[in-house]
Parts: structure tokens; sequence; C-alpha cells
């Protein structure tokens, strides 16, 4: 049961009735005023992000999270510290108390979601990240909507990176394997063109052979100039291709530094790492 | 000779009312099945928004019809067609941005949505009581008939007459038309396409940028059109009464839930199929099995399955069986 | 489920609005008594359909669009319990439609065993196919023959089967006692529709209850229509026996007719409004006694059972619940008060009219009562019952006059004013349905809420 008086369906499933396939989560915000920030911080960061969902209590406590072109920046932690909430606290998916997000130069705190995208913010969600019923080159071309150029050029691109895409463009989406999925869902990220790339679990649910080739991928594109940010529950594969790392604990940073300071740090090996 | 008697029996009883009525439950069908894709709810005021379009449509109609004004052979009521669906839009719309748009907002469930839409029911219910009444409207005029029964006599010589009343040739062809254009519109079309991007994924349509407001208003758009198409063409098939469009409700939900519902094919089958089922089941086979067998064996009843006002039980036998048999409909629809 | 303040405030502004349709002609008032408790009567009723209906949603989630099926069912019963059974009729084919319904339930039980116990293949498909057109055939040469013997006999005034009221035909309307027993009837008629319907929706994959209830509902007002054998189709049922005295009668009682010059009252009047006091103090006491159990089961460990599904199923299941189950045991209590209901208001009417089952005033208005009230608040629900009822009556005067306030200076001939008073007439449904739409949006829990 929520506290939200609309939401409340009675355990109701009725099929005849109610369509729960897609349904959306992202709560709607109405965008505020975008600001000018100075532009000689990261390129893009989370600073002293305070705040939990809708009305519920704090997750995030003072968190902060920056990438700069180039870098992949890496949010790794214990289950239950905060990663995604974190990431979705930078995309604009959590009430932000106290704190702010700043994008090349601009305050976006109170920019919506869907805004945010505007501004050339990439986001792969962990879970549900494909449109299953349709083909990978219309997922992909939905990943293009907001552009209004050729999308041509960055769709070869994209298959360049991912060529198992190009050989199944015509499949439903939701008919591939779980690691041809992901490949989708960073493929449609990348179709905007972004100028910051989020990606929440990568590799979660995917086998390890699979995991590798996606981390390669995911450098490949990091070499193009875009900043990646990512959490991952493979604290140690991840770290090993992180320019910046972010230990959190409890909604907290517990540690940050590059991906090789954290891997030698006796502490984070001990809690973290198993050793 | 008797064959082809018996053949025409089923065509000119059948074949044609099928078809005709099978488009009509397909045009509604494929509106419930977009509103629940997009919205996620069972529209329960279709049946009025049908018959609201229709109302506009039939004003128009009767004010052309007063001015003089004709379509030659075709009904008059196609040139009111496009003020009628432009009245249904501009209801649909108002209707979104005061009701629906407040509770997609708040997340709302979609079982809140349907009953909200039990209250937009009642109100356009009203409305178009208020604006036409509650009485039976003939609103059809241009030639009658494609091909009568008197002339098919003439023609064929044979005993059986068979009548294609131009409503009838109207209703496919209409139907066909619009079906095709929808579907070059989703399958084509960027904002087709963003359309079943949403219907998929709503969360990852609004990270790709896709404008949840939009999808949502084009849907109301091409569902309004429909509906006022699907209502126009029942109309001038049978006659236009509010009452029988809220009793099409059931139908057309029946219709859309057998092909699957959220998938357009599977409302265009469904149509079919329950509107086959209805007029099989409840046609009375006498004439024909007359025909087919031999004098001494001709049937003394009706050779009716069921009586006509049971068209709603088959509708809902047919639902059942195909439920029990294969739980999403005939084409994978998104009730899993 | 506290009663308090609001509520009570709420339940006394009702109690007010229809003192005043009693006592005063102002604004919108009739000032009769009888009107009144005319209405009051068939918002006590309107009452027991609401709680049923809040039984299923407010309670387990279950959106029961067919209540207007259950309370014909309800109606049904009346007529086959309490009318006299048909000179005739049952010698001229009772014993052929009986065997014949017989045959077309053992058609189905075979098919449904021969699904269940043959291997899965065409062979069962087709094993199935041959059961049901055989005992199609079967059932249809059986039936059709004693359906026509039947309806044969005096169909100006019978043609029917008739019901249980035995005894001389003639004085079968000074049995009314057994009219009161086809209440409990009606609720077991609905009952089995319930069981039937539950069965097939709830026992599917996932639910498909609305639009099973929305069909089934729709089949049975199909089969009121249709069966004349069973009840005259849209011959109507008339004089069905009353439990209450005739009006008639007490005129011609001189100690009635004293007694209510006593009070000052012309016997005509008194006679009605004693009449429909008798059938108020009935149907409130079945109502009472409806909400009484309803709220002694929902706060024993099935009450609680249920809201725990309800809140939280999966948390249910995982605890052992059988979910279906009980889903379907709370959709058969729900539509068998909906039954008994449907019972009482063919009692009230004294007659059986299949044509004036709607589902916009049986199913969607029973709706707007629950959700206005308060779903999951039994007494939200009565609440709601009384104020949407009444409502529903009184929105035609209301309308009449704000026509006439708006048309005021106007001639009677007036084409502005004559719209108006023909809109005033289509008010209602659209008052319901603003009403519902300010309710959802503005107090979505309702009147009384829940907690």
């Amino acid at each position: 049961m929520t506290d939200n008086p609309y939401q409340q369906n009675r355990g109701n499933k009725d099929a005849s009735i109610t369509n729960p396939h897609g349904r959306g989560e992202i709560p709607f915000v109405e965008s505020g005023k975008v600001v000018p920030a100075g532009t000689d911080g990261p390129f893009l960061i989370g600073d002293a992000m305070t705040g939990g969902y809708g009305r519920g209590p704090d997750i995030l406590h003072s968190c902060t999270i920056a990438v700069n072109p180039g870098e992949i920046a890496v949010i790794v932690g214990p289950n239950g510290a905060g990663k995604s909430t974190a990431m979705k606290a930078i995309f604009g998916m959590l009430n932000v108390r106290s704190g702010s997000v700043r994008l090349a130069g601009e305050d976006i705190t109170a920019l919506s979601p869907q805004d945010r995208v505007v501004k050339g913010m990439g986001f792969v969600p962990q879970v549900r990240n494909i449109f299953p019923s349709m083909t990978v080159e219309e997922n992909l071309e939905m990943g293009a909507f907001i552009r209004r150029d050729e999308i041509k050029s960055t769709m070869e691109q994209v298959y360049h990176l991912f060529p198992i895409l190009k050989d199944k463009r015509n499949q439903a989406a939701g008919e591939l394997s779980g690691g041809q999925r992901q490949q989708v869902a960073v493929g449609r990220a990348l179709m905007t063109k972004p100028k910051v790339l989020m990606l929440d679990e990568p590799t979660a649910g995917v086998s390890p052979i699979v995991m590798d080739e996606l981390f390669d991928r995911i450098i490949e594109v990091s070499r193009t100039g875009i900043p990646i940010l990512m959490v991952e529950q493979n604290a140690r594969q991840a770290l090993e291709i992180a320019d910046r790392g972010y230990v959190l604990v409890q909604g907290r940073n517990a540690h940050t530094g590059t991906g090789k300071e954290l891997l030698a740090d006796p502490e984070v090996r001990r809690s973290f790492l198993g050793g | 000779m008797d064959i082809i008697n018996a053949l025409v029996a089923i065509a000119n009883y059948v074949l044609i009312p099928g078809m005709a009525y099978g488009s009509q439950l397909a045009l509604g069908a494929l509106g419930v099945t977009l509103v629940y894709g997009i919205l996620r709810f069972s529209n329960f005021a279709h049946g009025d928004m049908m018959a609201f379009g229709t109302t506009i449509t039939i004003l128009f109609t009767w004010w052309f019809q007063s001015m003089g004004l004709h379509f030659g052979v075709l009904p008059t009521a196609l040139l009111a067609l496009p003020f009628g669906i432009g009245g249904a839009i501009l209801l649909a719309l108002g209707t979104d941005r005061t009701v629906y748009r407040f509770y997609r907002r708040k997340k709302a469930d979609p079982v809140i949505l349907v009953i909200v839409s039990m209250g937009v029911m009642f109100i356009m219910n009203g409305i178009v009581r208020f604006i036409i009444g509650v009485n039976d409207q003939n609103f059809a005029d241009g030639s009658r008939f494609i091909i009568s029964a008197r002339e098919w006599k003439e023609w064929t010589g044979l005993a059986e007459p068979l009548a294609l009343k131009s409503t009838q040739a109207l209703t496919v062809v209409v139907a066909i038309l619009v079906v095709a254009a929808l579907f070059w519109f989703l399958n084509r079309t960027r904002t087709g396409k963003s359309m079943r991007a949403f219907s998929d994924n709503e969360d990852l349509a609004l990270l790709s940028g896709i404008n949840p407001e939009r999808v949502v208003a084009v849907t109301w758009i091409i569902v309004a059109a429909l509906a006022t198409v699907a209502g126009v063409l029942y109309g001038l098939d049978k006659s236009f009464k509010a009452f029988t469009y809220f009793q099409l409700l059931l139908p057309i939900f029946a219709s859309a839930i057998v092909g699957g519902l959220g998938n357009p094919l599977g409302a265009i089958a469904g149509g079919f199929v329950i509107a086959f089922s209805e007029v099989t089941v409840t046609y009375a086979w006498k004439k024909v099995v007359t025909y087919l067998l031999p004098e001494s064996m001709a049937p003394d009843g009706l050779v009716q399955l069921l009586s006509t006002d049971y068209k709603f039980a088959v509708s809902f036998g047919i639902l059942i069986i195909v439920l029990l048999f294969k739980p999403t409909g005939l084409f994978k629809g998104q009730s899993v | 489920m506290t009663f308090n303040m609001r509520a009570t405030l709420l339940f006394a502004f009702v109690a007010v609005l229809f003192v005043l349709e009693g006592t005063t002609t102002v604004w919108i008032f009739s000032g009769s008594w009888n009107t009144s408790l005319g209405i009051l009567n068939m918002a006590l009723i309107s009452a027991i359909m609401a709680l049923g209906v809040n039984l299923q949603w407010g309670f387990a989630g279950l959106f029961n669009v067919g209540i207007m099926g259950f309370v014909a069912l309800g109606g049904l019963a009346t007529v086959l319990v309490s009318m006299p059974p048909s000179p005739g009729g049952f010698a001229a084919g009772g014993l052929g439609i009986i065997s014949g319904l017989l045959m077309g339930a053992a058609t189905l039980f075979v098919a449904i065993y021969a699904y269940g116990h043959m291997p899965k293949g065409r062979t069962r498909t087709l094993a199935m196919l041959a059961i049901l057109i055989v005992g199609f055939f079967v059932y249809r040469a059986i039936f059709d023959p004693a359906v026509a013997a039947v309806e044969a006999i005096t169909p100006a005034s019978t043609g029917n089967l008739g019901g249980l009221n035995f005894g001389d035909p003639a004085t079968y309307k000074e049995r009314g006692w057994v009219t009161l027993l086809s209440w409990p009837v009606g609720g077991i008629l609905a009952a089995g529709a319930a069981w039937i319907v539950g069965k097939a929706a709830l026992g599917l994959r996932s639910d498909y209850l609305a639009i099973a209830t929305m069909g089934v509902a729709e089949i049975c007002v199909a089969i009121l229509k249709n069966e004349d054998w069973l009840s005259r189709g849209v011959k109507n049922i008339i004089g069905i026996p009353r439990p209450v005295p005739y009006e008639v009668d007490l005129q011609n009682t001189p100690s009635f007719v004293e007694r209510a010059a006593s009070f000052g009252l012309d016997p005509t009047t008194a006679s009605t409004i004693y009449v429909k006091l008798l059938y108020g103090v009935l149907f409130a006491a079945v109502l009472l006694f409806i909400l009484w159990l309803a709220e002694r089961a929902l706060k024993s460990p099935w009450g609680r059972m249920m809201r725990a599904i309800r809140d939280n199923e999966v948390a249910a299941e995982a605890m052992g619940k059988d979910v279906t189950r009980r889903h379907l045991q709370i959709f058969i209590l729900g539509s068998a008060v909906c039954g008994i209901a449907g019972a009482m208001m063919t009692t009230i009417d004294s007659q059986l009219t299949p044509g004036t089952y709607q589902p916009l005033r049986f199913t969607f208005l029973i709706w707007v009562m629950v959700i206005l009230g308060g779903s999951g608040n039994n007494f939200g629900s009565v609440l709601g019952a009384f104020l949407v009822w009444w409502l529903w009556v009184q929105v035609e005067p209301m309308g009449l006059w704000l026509s006439d306030t708006l048309t005021a200076g106007l001639a009677d001939d007036n084409w502005f004013r004559i719209r108006m008073q023909d809109a005033a007439a289509h008010m209602r449904l659209f008052t319901m349905g603003l009403l519902l739409l300010v309710v959802l949006r503005f107090s979505p829990r309702g009147l009384i809420p829940e907690k």
C-alpha cells in the first residue's frame, strides 16, 4: 500500500481492464530553471546530494559523484549502499533536497529527466532498458528520437561497436539473449549522441565472458571522448577500468580515488573486494 | 442449383452482414486496444465516444441535407464525417486535459483510471442524450443498394435473393482504408513508432526523449477518429441510438480481448471472430439446410442455434474459450 | 473503522435531506412523506447492493461490472419462489425442461471432465467438440418441445412454469410471507452464478473478472427477457405477492381508518405511508443484519486475512494462503448480497420487468455509490448509497428548478426555455459522472475513508 491514494489498486490485477505491461515509474516533475554555474568544475557533477524518493526518508547523504570527458567513473559499494539511487539522483528521478547537479557549466538540479535527455545525458537503466516488441533497428531509432539530423552514420557506428546487432537488426529486441539486450540498451543510449553516458549495472545477469566483452566495448566508447558514469556490482573488474572510483556506504561517500588507488587501498580491499 | 442457392443465402445472411459488423467491431476494438496499450486501462467511455462522434456527424449531415448538399450516390454522412471526427477529437483531448492528465501525473494505478473512465462514460452519455435525445435517428441517404435483391434475381435467375447494401460495402472499404493507414502510421512513421515505444516501455521512452504528453495526445486523436468512423459506419448500416452504442461496449471489449489486448492486429481479428460467431450462431439456418437436404428431410424449426437476444452470450462464450486456451488472446497481447 | 464525528455528521445530513423531503415544499422538496419514504426504501436496497460491491472491491480488489446480472437473478428468485405454479404448466413440460437443462449441464460437465482427463492433443479437442455438439443437439431436442408446450398454455396471462407458492392459486396473494423466503433464495441464485463466473474468470492465469461479469450480466438479463417459460420474458410478471398488507385492504379496515384519523391523516395517505414504513422496517432490518455480518467478518481472522491478501498478495501467497480461493469466496459472498437486494427490489415493485435492467442504473450507479462513500468502508458504502440514490431521484427536480430559474423571464413557448426543460431530463447521468469525477479527484478515498 502506498501513501498515494491514486495508486491504491487494492491488489486488483484484472487483465481485462488494466495493463501493467511497460508502466512507467519515473515520477512526473515540472522542469525548473537552469542556472549558469561556471565552467571550472568537472563536466558532470552531483555535488553533495542529499535526498530520497518522494517524501520518503533520505537515502543519500551529502553524496558527491563527478566525471570528466574521456573518463570512466565507477560507483561501487555494498548492497543497499545507494549506488543506483545516486545515479538516479543525478538524472533527476529523485527528490534532491540539498546539493546540486551541474552539467557543462550549468546547474540542472531543477530539470526533469526528459529535459536532461535533451541536455545530452544518456541513461541506460539496469532493467527494462529496451523496447522488447520493437526490432533492434527500431530500438536504435527511438534512441535518436530527439535528433533531427541524419542518424545513419551514428547507427553504423553502433553496429560497428556491436556487430551482432547488425545481424539481428530486424529481430524483436525482446527475443535476444541477455548480453545482446544489454548491447541494444547501450546502443540505444549512444544513438542520442550523448554528452555523457550513464550506465546502471550494465553487466547485471550476464555471463563472465559477455561481461568482459561489454567492458571492452565501454572502454572503446570512452575513448571516443564520451564521459561514462556507471554503477557496478562487480567491483574489482569495474575498478580496473575506472579512472575515478566512488565507494558508497549507506548513501555516503566512503572512499574516493582513481580505480588503481582504490584497488590498492587495504581498507577498500578488506571491506568490499574480499581481501 | 440448390447448392448455389444455399451459398447465396449464406453470403446474403451471414457473410455480408458479418463482414460489415466485423469491420465495425474491429474499428471499435482498435480504439479500445490503443488506449489499453498506451494509457494502460480499458476505456469504459469508448462506446459513448463513438456515440458522440456519430452525433456530431449526424448534426452536420442534417445541416448539409437541409442546404441541399449531397454526395452523389454516397451518403452525405461521409461529407460530415470529418466534422464529427473533429468534434470527437476536441472532446477526447478536452477530457484528457481536464480529467486523465491529472491522474497520469500522479502516476495513478490503471484501475483508478478505469473508474475514472466510468465517470467520463456517464458524462459523455449525458451529453449525447442532451444533444440528440434517446430516440432512433436515421441519417443514411444516397443510393441504398449496390445490388438489390430484385436486380440479383433478374441477373442470375436464381431463386435466392442477394442484396448488398451500399452502407455495407462502404463499411468494409472504409474500414480497410482506415486500418491500412493506421498500420502504416504505427510501423512507418516516427510518431507511430514512438507510440509503440511508449506502449512497450514508458520510462525508456521518456529517457529517449519521447514526450509522453504528445504520445497520449496523438493516441486520443487516433482513438477519437477511429471511434467516430466506427460509430458512423454502424449508424449508417443499422441506425443511431445512444443506448445501442453503449451496449456495443461488450462485443468491442470481447473483440479486443479475444485478439489480444494492446495488439492492433489482434483487435481486427477479434472483431471478425466475434462478428462472425454472433451472426452464425444466431442465424436461422432453415433456408440453407432446406436447399442442401433432400425435401423429405427438410427441417421443421428455424435451425437457429441461439435466439438473436443471446448474441452477447456468443461474444462471451468465444471470449471464455479463447481465454481458456490462449490467455493472451489470438495474437500475443499485453495482458499476461 | 471508527464511526467518527465526520461520519456521524454526514449521516445526519442525509437524514435531514429525507426529513426535508417529507416536511417542506420549498425548493425541490415535495413535502410528501410518501415520496420521502419511497426514496428511502430504494436507498436501503441500494445500500445493500453497495455493501456487496464493497465486499468485493473494497476488501479484495475484485472489479465486478456485472452487478446488474446478480440483481436480476435476485428478481428471478422472487418470481420462482413467491408466484403460484401456473396451472398445467409443469405437467405440460416441466420435466422436459428440467431434464433438458440437466442434459445441458451434464454435457458441459462431461466436456470439462474430458478436458481434464484426456491427454493433450487433437483427439482431446475433437472429443470435446463432439461431446459439445452432440450434447447441444440432444439438449435442444429435449428442451425445445417442452418449452413450446409450456409457453402454449394461456400465453396472455401465464405461459410459464410459475413459482413455488403452492396452495390455492386463487388466494396466492394472501401468502405474502412466501416472498420473504425468496430473498435468501435470490442470494443463493446469485451466489451460484458468481461461483460459475469466478471459477472461469479467477482460475485463469491472470484474472479477467471485469469482462466476465460484464458478459454474464448481459446473459442473465437476456435469459430473463427471452425465456418466456421461466419469467414470461418481456411480457413481465405482475402481481407478485407482498409481505406487507395491501393499501386497499387497510383502507377498508375500520380500525385502521380510525387510527389514521386520530393522526389527522386521510385513509389513502395513511395506508400508503404505513405500507412504505413496513417495507422500510423490513429493508432496514436486512441492511443492518448484513452490515453487522460484514463488520463482524472483517474484524475476524478471515477479514484480516482478506486485507492481508489485498495489501500484499505476494506475501500472503508465500504464507500459504490460497489467494484464488479466497477471492472466489468473497466474490460469491458479495454477489449473493447483491442477489438478496435484487429480490427485495422486485418485492417492493411487485413485478419483474426485465426490460428495466440497465447497466448504467444497476451496475455503474452502484459503483458511484461505493466510490463516493469510501471504498473499503462499509458505513461509507451505506452513506454513498443514500446520498447517490437521493440525488439520482432529485436531480430532475433540481434540473427543472435550475432551468426555470435561468429562463424565468422568458415565455413558456420560448425555444430556449423548452430546450432547457428538455435538458433537465438528461441531467441525471451527467451529474452522476461529474460527482464520481469530483470525488475521485479531490477525495479519492471517499467521504468516509477506510482508515
